[in-house]
Order: C-alpha cells, then sequence, then structure tokens
C-alpha cells in the first residue's frame, strides 16, 4: 500500500481517504497531524473525491435512469480524468464500479472510457476486473473495450506478477469469437516460457482449423514457438506487420494529453508491438547473402536436459541492451548463428560468444555466403547484381568494425579470392575486408597474400595501387595496435602458454612485419617507377612509412626498417613540398626511434638488437639528405646519386651541386623566389645564392618553417647542429651520435 | 523405416584444439585452421585414387536401402558440417521435419508431436556405407504422403528422398572439427523442389549448417568415366557415352559414344604405358596395382579425344565434357548422379565426397 503511494505522488490533492489512514499512521508530530486533519477537512469538501465515494459505495441496483447524482458525479471523474488523469486508487474504484455491473451496463461504457491513468494503474484492480469478466454478464463489446483498455494501459500495470498467474483463465477467454484478438494480444504479452503447454498449443491449433491462419493466432503461436519450438513450428511469411491491429484505440489520444501534461513518459511499447519488420520483402534472388532470422534452437533438448534447471532466455526474447546486460549469463545461442550479425544488439551479444562451436558455425554460413557469392556464382549474372553484394560487404565491414576483430572464413574467403580478383570488383569493400586480416605467419604470408597482391597491382590502375597501399597501411597498423595490446598484458611474451598448437612468438610476429613492410616496399618502388612518381601514389606510401618509422615508440615493436631507395629518392626529389617535409618528419622520427632504442639497448642487457645495417642506412641517408638540402654537396663521393663529372657538365646545369639545396630544390623553388622577393624588394636581379649568406639563409629557413613545414623544421633542429643566434649558416655538422 | 542405435563417431580425440584467448584466436585462427586442413587454398582434387573394387556392399547394406539408391538419379549438394546432429535421435527428427513441412506446405501453425501430418518424413541410417573410420554413418530421408482420401491399409507413396552421406572423407578435416559437428558433406536430393527447399530449410534452421550445389566438374567426369571403364572386365559397362559441348554459335553438343570393349582396351593400354614407366622410375611397387594415376586419366581422354579427332577432324579439347554415362551409372556436370550399380557405388561415392569436401567454407 505505501508503495503504491508514493507513486501516486504526494503532490496529488486528490488522495482519496482508504489511503489517508496509512499516511497519518506514518505522521509523528502534532504540527503533521493537525496539517492532516486541514487536508482532510478540505478534501472532503472536494467534489472528486465525493464523486469517487459515491461510486465505491453506491448500492447495487441503483436506477440509472433519471439519477442526477451520478450524471453529476461521472462528469466530475470525466473531468478529472481527461484533464489530470486518473490516480490509482479512483481507477481501482471506478473499474470496480464498471465491471461488477453494480448500475447495470449502461454506465459502464462511459466509465471504462474515461479510464485515463495519471501514474499506474494497480495490478489487483485489472485482476479483479478480469474475473468480473468471467462471472458478470457484461455484453461481449463491452468486454473488447476492457480488453482493449488493458492492452492500452498494459505498461503501466504496476506489477505483472497476478495477471500471470491468472493466464490460464485469460487463456479461456481465446474461444470467445469476437474478444479472441485481443486475448492473443494480451496472452502474447503475458507469456513466459512456463505458459506455454502442450493443452494450449492444441487449443490454438483446434481454433486456427476453425479461424484459418489469423495474424493474432500466428503471432502467438510464433511466441509459443520460440520458447518450446520442440512443441509447436510454423513458418511465418514475412509481410506479416501488425499482427496485432489495436492502434486505434480510445484512449490513446487523451492519455498521451495526460501524459504530456504531467511530464511523465511512459512508453506503451505494448501498443506499438509489431512483427520484427523484415524490411526487405521481394523476393531475393541471392538467398546465401540473406543474414537468417533470429530463431531458438530446437534441438538443445538432447544436450541440456541435466541442466535445465538452470533457466535460459532465447536470445529471441531479448529487445534491449539492459536486458542483455541482465540475462548474460543465460542467454541460449539461436538456431542459427549467422543470425547474430543481424542486428547490433546481437553483435553486442557475439562480442561475449566464447564458445569455439559456435563461432565456427558463425564462419561457416559466413564463409559459405562469401563463397557461394563471389567464388561460385554459378549464375552468371550474379556479378551485375551486386548491389546486394556491396550491402553484405558494408554490413560485414561495419561488424568487423564493431568487433575490432576478423573472422577467420573471411581470412580464408579472401586467399582465395585474390587469385580470382579482378582488382575492382567492389574494391573499397574488399580492400577493408584485407585490412582485417590478422597477422599471417612469415611463412605464408607470401604464398597467401604476396602473390596474388603483386599480380593485381602490377596490373591494375594508380588508384587500385593507391588503395592497396592504404590497405596495407591498415593492415600493418592493425597488426601493431594487437601487438602493443597484447604485448603489455602479456609482459612482452607473445608467445602463448604452452597448451596452445599454434603460437606466434614475438620474433615471429616480428618476421610477419618485416615481411609485410618489405613487400610494401618493393611495391611501391616498382610503383613509382611505373607511375611515373605519381604524388598521390608517393603520399599514400609515405603514409605506410610514416608508421612504420614509429614502431618502436608509438606500439613498443623492436624493430625498425628503413624505406628502400626506390622510396627514399623519388620523395627526396619530390616536385612537391609535402613530400619532401613528410620524408624529412620520416626521417626525424626514425631518429627518435632509433636513439631511443639504443638508450633502452644500453640499460637491458637482454634488450632486442638493432642491426649495424639498419644504422648505416639511416646514416647513409641523413647524409645524403643534409648534404644534398643543407650543403649543396649533391653529387659529392659517397652519395647516393653518382654521376661521373663529365655527364654532369654536359648537362649544361650551372653549379648542379646547389641544385637540390633547399633554394634550388624543384620543391621549394617558388619559396626561394617569393623570399627573395619580400627581402630586397628593389633589387632586379634576382640572385638566390645571395640567401645562401648566414643571415638571410636563417631568415629563409624561419620562413620555410612558418609554412607550415614541421617534419623539415624538426629534421634540420634534430639532425644540424644549427643556432639560429650566432648566424653561422650553413654549417655542416651532422648528428651521428648512431652507428 | 529403420530406427537403430548407432554411435555418432566422435572424432574428438585429435582435435581438441586447445581453447586458448578469443583474441589470440582470432588472429592465428584462420592460419592455424589452414595448418590443419593442408593450406584450404591449395586444396585440390586427388591425383591418385584407388581403382573400383567390385565391392561385396550387398553384404553389407541392407536390400531395401540398397534399392533406394541406386533406383533414382540425385541432385547433388554440398552441406557443410552439421551442429549437434545425433544419429540417436532421429525419431525425433522425423517428427520435426514432418512437422515443418506441414507447416512450409499449408503456411499454418502445426503441432510437432501430432501423429498425423500430410507429409511423413522418415530418417534412417544406412548401415554399413561407411568405410574410414572417421565416417559418419549414411543418413536416409524419405518423406511419404497421404491423401486424406486414401483408405487406411492403402500404401503411403514415397514422394521424396535424400540422403546425407560422407564416404572416406578427409580423416584431417573431420578431425580438425569440434566434437559437436558431424561432417555429412554430401547431399542427394530426389523428388519436388518445394520439398527439397524445405528439407534443406528444416536443415539449415535445426543443425545451422549451409546447402550449396554441387556441380561435377570437367576433371571429375573424367575420373567417373574412366573409374566406371576399369571395371569393364568385371562387370559390362554397356557403352561409354559422353556428351561434350563445344562453345560455338549455336552452341553444339556432341554425343560421343564408345564400345565398351574398345574403350577397355584403350584404357589397358594407357595403363600399361604409364605402367611400365612406373615401373621404370621405382621397381617394386605391387600394391600400386589397383592406383590409378590422374595422368592415365588424361591420357586415356586424350587418346579418345585424338580418335575422334582423326575421324571428324573436330578437336574436343575446345568443348567441355558434360556428362558421362555408362551401364553402371550417369553424371551430369550439373551435379545429377545416378548410380545404377551397386557394386562400384563406394567409389564413386568417394570421388563426390571429396567434391564436396573442396567446396567447404571453413
Amino acid at each position: 500500500m505505501a508503495a503504491k503511494l508514493s507513486l501516486s505522488g504526494p503532490s496529488d490533492s486528490d488522495t482519496s481517504s482508504p489511503s489517508d489512514q496509512s499516511v497519518s499512521g506514518r505522521s509523528v508530530n502534532r504540527s503533521l497531524r493537525i496539517a492532516e486533519k486541514e487536508r482532510r477537512k478540505n478534501e472532503a469538501e472536494d467534489p472528486f473525491v465525493l464523486a469517487l465515494k459515491y461510486f465505491s459505495d453506491v448500492e447495487p441496483g441503483t436506477p440509472v435512469n433519471g439519477n442526477d447524482q451520478l450524471e453529476r458525479n461521472l462528469v466530475c471523474v470525466e473531468k478529472v480524468a481527461y484533464s489530470k488523469g486518473l490516480h490509482p486508487e479512483a481507477i481501482s474504484i471506478m473499474l470496480e464500479f464498471a465491471m461488477s455491473l453494480r448500475m447495470g451496463s449502461s454506465p459502464c461504457v462511459r466509465v471504462l472510457k474515461c479510464l485515463i491513468p495519471s501514474s499506474v494503474v494497480p495490478q489487483e484492480a485489472v485482476v479483479r476486473a478480469v474475473v468480473w469478466l468471467g462471472i458478470g454478464k457484461i455484453p461481449i463489446s463491452t468486454q473488447v473495450l476492457f480488453i482493449k483498455w488493458v492492452l492500452t494501459v498494459f505498461d503501466m500495470i504496476d506489477a505483472k506478477d497476478q495477471l500471470r498467474a491468472i493466464y490460464g483463465f485469460i487463456f479461456s477467454f481465446v474461444t470467445e469469437e469476437n474478444l479472441c484478438p485481443f486475448i492473443c494480444h494480451l496472452l502474447y504479452l503475458l507469456t513466459r516460457k512456463e505458459s506455454v503447454r502442450v493443452f494450449r498449443v492444441r487449443k490454438l491449433l483446434e481454433l486456427q482449423s476453425k479461424v484459418g491462419r489469423q495474424p493474432f493466432l500466428m503471432h502467438l503461436l510464433s511466441l509459443y514457438k520460440v520458447f518450446c519450438p520442440e512443441l509447436v513450428t510454423l513458418s511465418i511469411p514475412s509481410p506479416m506487420k501488425n499482427a496485432f491491429r489495436n492502434h486505434n484505440s480510445p484512449w490513446k489520444s487523451a492519455l498521451l494529453a495526460v501524459q504530456k501534461r504531467n511530464g511523465s513518459q511512459v512508453s506503451s511499447s505494448s501498443l506499438s508491438l509489431t512483427a520484427k519488420d523484415k524490411t526487405n520483402s521481394r523476393k531475393r534472388k541471392h538467398c546465401h547473402l540473406e543474414v537468417p532470422a533470429l530463431n531458438s534452437a530446437v534441438n538443445k533438448q538432447a544436450q541440456t536436459d541435466s541442466c535445465s534447471s538452470r533457466k535460459v532466455v532465447p536470445l529471441v526474447q531479448i529487445h534491449s541492451f539492459a536486458q542483455l546486460l541482465e540475462n548474460m549469463h543465460r542467454i541460449e545461442l539461436p538456431a542459427q548463428m549467422g543470425s547474430l550479425l543481424g542486428s547490433s544488439l546481437t553483435l553486442q551479444f557475439l562480442d561475449c560468444v566464447q564458445d569455439e562451436s559456435a563461432l565456427l558455425r558463425l564462419n561457416s554460413w559466413l564463409g559459405y555466403a562469401l563463397h557461394e557469392e563471389f567464388l561460385f556464382c554459378n549464375d552468371a549474372g550474379s556479378f551485375q547484381n551486386s548491389e546486394e553484394a556491396l550491402q553484405f560487404l558494408e554490413k560485414l565491414l561495419s561488424t568487423l568494425h564493431f568487433r575490432q576483430e576478423g573472422f577467420s572464413s573471411i581470412e580464408v574467403f579472401l586467399y582465395k579470392f585474390l587469385n580470382a580478383w579482378d582488382g575492382s570488383l567492389l574494391r573499397p569493400q574488399i580492400l577493408g575486408l584485407m585490412s582485417n586480416i590478422p597477422v599471417v605467419t612469415s611463412s605464408q604470408i607470401g604464398q597467401f597474400l604476396f602473390e596474388p597482391l603483386m599480380q593485381l597491382f602490377f596490373t591494375s590502375s594508380l588508384f587500385f595501387k593507391c588503395g592497396l597501399m592504404e590497405c596495407l597501411n591498415n593492415m600493418l597498423l592493425k597488426w601493431l595496435t594487437w601487438h602493443s595490446v597484447y604485448a603489455l598484458e602479456d609482459d612482452l611474451d607473445i608467445s602463448l602458454n604452452s597448451h596452445t598448437s599454434i603460437n606466434i612468438t614475438l620474433s615471429g610476429f616480428k618476421d610477419s612485419v618485416m615481411e609485410l613492410v618489405h613487400f610494401v616496399g618493393r611495391l611501391a618502388t616498382v610503383g613509382l617507377q611505373l607511375e611515373g612518381c605519381h604524388s598521390l601514389l608517393l603520399s599514400f606510401i609515405l603514409d605506410f612509412y610514416e608508421t612504420v618509422c614509429d614502431m618502436f615508440l608509438k606500439y613498443g615493436l623492436p624493430l625498425v626498417v628503413m624505406p628502400p631507395p626506390g622510396v627514399f629518392y623519388p620523395a627526396l626529389f619530390a616536385a612537391d613540398p609535402v613530400s619532401v617535409d613528410r620524408l624529412a618528419y620520416i626521417m626525424y622520427r626514425y631518429k627518435v626511434n632509433l636513439t631511443s632504442a639504443k638508450r633502452q639497448e644500453k640499460l637491458k642487457e637482454q634488450a632486442f638488437h638493432i642491426s649495424r645495417q639498419t644504422f648505416h642506412e639511416f646514416n647513409h641517408y641523413v647524409v645524403v639528405m643534409v648534404n644534398c638540402l643543407w650543403n649543396s654537396k649533391m653529387f659529392h663521393q659517397g652519395m647516393g646519386v653518382q654521376l661521373g663529372e663529365e655527364v654532369l657538365l654536359k648537362s649544361n646545369v650551372p653549379q648542379y651541386s646547389n641544385s637540390f639545396d633547399l633554394i634550388h630544390h624543384p620543391a621549394f623553388l617558388s619559396y626561394a623566389v617569393d623570399f627573395h622577393q619580400k627581402c630586397w624588394p628593389g633589387r632586379k636581379d634576382m640572385d638566390l645564392n645571395s640567401i645562401k649568406h648566414s643571415k638571410p639563409w636563417r631568415w629563409y629557413l624561419e620562413y620555410l618553417f612558418t609554412q607550415g613545414y614541421d617534419g623539415l623544421k624538426q629534421f634540420v633542429q634534430s639532425n644540424i647542429s644549427w643556432q639560429p643566434i650566432a648566424g653561422d649558416g650553413g654549417s655542416d655538422d651532422l648528428a651521428t651520435q648512431q652507428r | 523405416m529403420i530406427i537403430s542405435v548407432v554411435k555418432t563417431p566422435r572424432n574428438s580425440d585429435g582435435a581438441q584444439r586447445s581453447s586458448y584467448r578469443q583474441s589470440y584466436r582470432s588472429y592465428v585462427g584462420a592460419v592455424s585452421r589452414l595448418g590443419l586442413t593442408s593450406a584450404l587454398t591449395a586444396r585440390r582434387l586427388n591425383t591418385s585414387r584407388r581403382a573400383p573394387r567390385a565391392h561385396n556392399i550387398t553384404d553389407k547394406v541392407s536390400p531395401e536401402h540398397l534399392a533406394v539408391l541406386v533406383k533414382k538419379e540425385w541432385q547433388l549438394s554440398y552441406v557443410t558440417p552439421l551442429f549437434q546432429f545425433r544419429h540417436t535421435q532421429l525419431k525425433r527428427y522425423s517428427q520435426q521435419l514432418s512437422a515443418f513441412i506441414a507447416a512450409e506446405r499449408q503456411g499454418v501453425a502445426v503441432e510437432v508431436e501430432e501423429p498425423q501430418h500430410s507429409f511423413k518424413a522418415s530418417f534412417s541410417v544406412v548401415h554399413g556405407m561407411a568405410e574410414a573410420e572417421e565416417d559418419a554413418e549414411t543418413i536416409l530421408i524419405q518423406v511419404h504422403s497421404k491423401h486424406h482420401f486414401s483408405r487406411r491399409d492403402d500404401p503411403e507413396k514415397c514422394v521424396w528422398s535424400g540422403w546425407l552421406a560422407c564416404i572416406n572423407g578427409s580423416p584431417e578435416y573431420i578431425r580438425s572439427l569440434p566434437k559437436d559437428f558431424i561432417c555429412l558433406p554430401l547431399f542427394g536430393s530426389s523428388g519436388g523442389d518445394p520439398l527439397t527447399s524445405s528439407v534443406k530449410s528444416w536443415f539449415q534452421q535445426t543443425f545451422d549448417c549451409c546447402f550449396g550445389s554441387l556441380e561435377i566438374n570437367h576433371t571429375s567426369l573424367q575420373w567417373l568415366g574412366s573409374l566406371w571403364t576399369n571395371c569393364q572386365p568385371e562387370s559390362n559397362i554397356q557403352h561409354l557415352k559422353m556428351i561434350w559441348a563445344v562453345p560455338v554459335v549455336p552452341p553444339l553438343q556432341i554425343t560421343y559414344t564408345v564400345n565398351p570393349q574398345d574403350a577397355w582396351e584403350l584404357w589397358t593400354c594407357v595403363r600399361k604405358d604409364a605402367q611400365v614407366e612406373k615401373e621404370g622410375e621405382e621397381e617394386e611397387e605391387e600394391e600400386e596395382e589397383g592406383i590409378i594415376d590422374i595422368e592415365e586419366v588424361n591420357m586415356f581422354m586424350q587418346e579418345l579425344k585424338s580418335h575422334f579427332y582423326r575421324h571428324f577432324k573436330l578437336d574436343l579439347s575446345a568443348g567441355n565434357l558434360v556428362q558421362v554415362s555408362t551401364a553402371l551409372g550417369s553424371a551430369k556436370t550439373s551435379g545429377r548422379i545416378k548410380i545404377s550399380n551397386s557394386r562400384y557405388m563406394i567409389s564413386t561415392l568417394t570421388l563426390l565426397t571429396e567434391c564436396a569436401l573442396l567446396k567447404m567454407p571453413v
């Protein structure tokens, strides 16, 4: 009682007399008691309270016709109902009055129509009313009206346990032809596993044979099937929406208005309940791409008999994330694991599925769908109809994105598919799937990935090349992220515990990464040659090396791999300043990584070893860059690019050794000219070499840095001991602590 | 209907793959499966196989079952492993499938345990078909229809039948599956399409498996032609009939029928040559006697083609073999097979099981 009181709310001035007693019982001091008295006095004069009192006390058999008192009171109740809604006690009183037919059936409909609850509906009242349904001689239309009312306010009924307890009693009304649709709906809302019984199934089937396959029957039966698939089976045709047509209930608008006024939001989900709407009712040509419907497993009996005491919840019955959390430990896997890909809610659940068999089932279905669509395609025209394939792959990609994990079947599929792919069909999606391929051991990576990819790469357009570079970069990023997560977790011991059949050790992982980086290096070298060092391709390649240069510091992988000359030189001599700047940034990050690796190597005995070769390559590249950009010693001895003196003379380029310094480099020439004009606005003849002097050189560099070339700035600052204040421009001190 | 208790083979021993953490599984999972199934991408049809021996299958398999199996032409499909299929639950499956078909057919809800469905499905085990230790026993499914107006003692008419089999399935593959999976990769069906699709969807929903069509490709047809020809001395093949589809406009179909004795003589020549060659390489290959190599098959077909060329100046290599038939059976590229003589059934089914396993997505 107390609970109900608090629900009706203390602000409610219409609290009626029976509940007052408990309130006064709780009042402790005098002043409260006085206030209480005052309130009662007020209430006693409240016409609404008086009206309720009239309806609860009225003698059976009181005449209706010409009964002004009844009319007055009813109007009063209606007024309150339509404005504020009725509080629980009022609902109880009015419902009892109507259903008991104390004054006959004529006021009954009018009362039912004004039963607009303000907050909740007490369960007891509904149960009593249902009982009256069995006893009284209520006209059938009124009975229908009552059940409709229950359906409308179903979500506002404060508890459902007693209603479920009289499930059998409610069920008995299904035989009443006019009531049946509404009773079925009510039963649908009340059904629990334990309510599904053979005799009820039989009753409904008997009814079905009489009235045909009515949607309301089918829907109740389909719910029975969810709980007990071993008892009943049926196939629901997909366009079966609006199984329960109760949407135009007379209370809906009034209820909404009252709720709006009271500011409370009790959503009546029971009303909007429809069959799970299958958006695609059109006939699918490729049924293998259709995610199976969520069904509960039929075949569980065999193996779960022993643990049937544990209550399981079919996944079909889970409709919200909250429910999912609540029942996480006892959710029963669906009949077809593929159905988990159907909604985001079930995907959440999939994340928690650890069962190997379940994952194999899912992988079987997924692999089957992919194979049938893209590899076995029996009907020749299947690729034309790729809209569905596109949607399927998009869905798969978002699933992968959500899960942050791959499926082994996708991997197996891709290894086969890459040999048959033309490189253009659904390119973004296939590349997207590919970037999710988990670490492949270095012994297999060549056969599975590199060989088919190499063929595709060399025979495809520039855009495919760029796409593949991006894809491989993403793949590397995922591998590295995976490593950094588990390396932290396992304290750098990637080798799994001894009980695994296949394990990937840290060195195995390093080998795979190294293979991948070298592979991209080879692709990039040839790709840049084929595409004439296209700056778009170069940009994607530099993206990749931005990942590679930071592997040690960002992802904790003790591995440093330098780019091949085929990437380094095209970037250094690129005609756009952005590429040169990015190369400078990459070289700067290499330096930071190498320095820190060196420091760690000294610190720990057992630390990894970075080969001298790597340091050598790095130093060589740095020397080349500094000599070329800074010292104007482009073609000196020991540089990467060597040309005979006479060839250079023949080229007729004056001061050829200058031609790639920061002033004459094709990427920066325009800046040099611009700077020259700003520095010496009066000068007619342009002598770019005058920037070389210490002061203008310093200004020029600062000018470049202000143009956003941070990579260049970091490179210069970390590799060249250059004092802007001293003005000793052209310093050629190399930082060569790495060796 | 015969229902008896058959132990579902437990292929768990070798397959107890450890339960490592999920993230690791997903990261090295496929690789480990690849390792187990010897590189899925590189799987090919066996290049050599045992010559069909006249099996005394009539001793092992009951005559009623054999009669069902050899009478019809079957449309083949491949099936992914069945989850929690039990050979001991066939009675229940019969009931469920009957109800399922009734529900699908009539579009109404149906009580599963109702005794009188208009279609009665029955499952039975065909004993004696399994060859290798890992093979699960073959399952036969029959659907009988009952007319409302038929008298009680009227015999029910069999309107649909199908079977699931695994004959000499790759032990590595079967062992790699977790123990609650049963591998019966080959599905043959005969009967109306609506019933076939009902049965398939019931299997899909009950055992979480997938069905895909299984065509018999050029190579497999050549194999069948050679394997059947090899039986000629023991059991007259009557003819070796091949249908070739030649890609010209309008499409041309060439039926090429060879006299059984001629085919056998050509085959023995090819065999002899190959055997001589083999012996040249390795001396002691006594037990290799019954093994047929893909090269012999290719050579046999090549000779047949050149014979055709000599007569008609038409090179059949440009076309595709689409059908092979002898008195022992017939096979079409569309995946229809008819086995007319039960004595050589096993070797045919072995080849087809292999084809089905090649289609497995995982």
